[in-house]
């Protein structure tokens, strides 16, 4: 078992985890409330799906810790979110 | 790697992963199963873009926004929890891990009044291909959100740090989840 951060380190850790996730989280809202909902194209949608990428990879590292399991594994993930998240971005240039 | 005398099983890779290694068997079998959903949302919305701009405009994007903070807060409570559980203050991850499926039942009362909504205006699983997979995706997420909150539960009262890890690590895939799909659903038009 491993108690390896102070309470206050993982404290922190874990929170700064949470303020990256609100804030893109609101910056996307904010922006499909104001801007008109990402019908602006192909670049709106890639910026959506990037966003997605960084917050799932926050709450993987962070929250799920794989940052303390192998590299192997944080390579696995990472590669199962390219291949969704990039397959979905084909279908919206294929969609055009 | 010697194993403990008292943890005889070899998971092999899996052992690096915190929690029951059958945990993550699940996990990696969850996002296989959710990530052929999107990417086939993705081709279905290729094939009829009006139809899918036209279903998405009758969304409600605050609801949506409102449910992944909902959803994100209550992930990092539940991270919370295990790191109390791991200094063995027990009250206190219990309290956060309350907090974590107060958090998620709000989820699934949000989700219930965006789905009034759309039933009021007529609209259900059969009404086109969107709403037929807005409901199909949406619903099969907020079962697994019924069933993070009971693997909450149960892990509250069963407190081992290895419970609150498995427990909590099932939650997270939840979370995961929905942060790839309330773009795609919601956002991207």
């Amino acid at each position: 078992m491993i108690v390896a951060e102070t309470k206050a380190a993982s404290n922190r850790r874990l929170t700064r985890a949470w303020l990256v996730l609100v804030g893109l989280t609101l910056v996307s809202l904010t922006a499909a409330l104001a801007v008109g909902r990402f019908e602006s194209g192909l670049a709106a949608a890639a910026v959506a799906l990037c966003a997605s990428y960084i917050k799932a990879r926050q709450v993987l590292d962070h929250f799920l810790d794989l940052r303390r399991a192998g590299s192997g594994w944080r390579a696995m993930f990472s590669g199962l979110l390219v291949v969704i998240l990039g397959g979905l971005m084909a279908a919206y240039v294929a969609a055009g | 790697m010697v194993p403990a005398a008292e943890d005889s099983a070899d998971w092999g890779a899996l052992s690096s992963l915190p929690g029951n290694p059958i945990m993550w068997v699940l996990i990696i079998s969850e996002l296989l199963v959710f990530g052929a959903f999107f990417l086939g949302f993705g081709v279905a919305r290729a094939l009829d873009v009006p139809t899918f701009r036209a279903g998405q405009a009758l969304l409600d994007i605050r609801l949506g926004g409102l449910n992944t903070l909902i959803l994100i807060t209550s992930g990092w409570l539940a991270a919370l929890a295990v790191q109390a559980r791991i200094r063995d203050e027990r009250r206190l991850a219990r309290l956060l891990l309350a907090g974590a499926m107060a958090l998620g039942i709000a989820f699934l009362m949000v989700k219930g009044i965006e789905y009034h909504s759309k039933f009021e205006l007529g609209y259900g699983l059969d009404s086109d291909t969107f709403f037929t997979l807005f409901f199909l995706m949406t619903g099969f997420h907020a079962m697994h959100v019924v069933m993070g909150v009971l693997v909450l539960a149960i892990v509250a009262w069963k407190d081992t740090v290895v419970n609150l890890e498995t427990g909590t690590a099932f939650w997270h895939m939840v979370d995961l989840v929905w942060l790839i799909l309330f773009p795609i659903v919601y956002l991207v038009r």
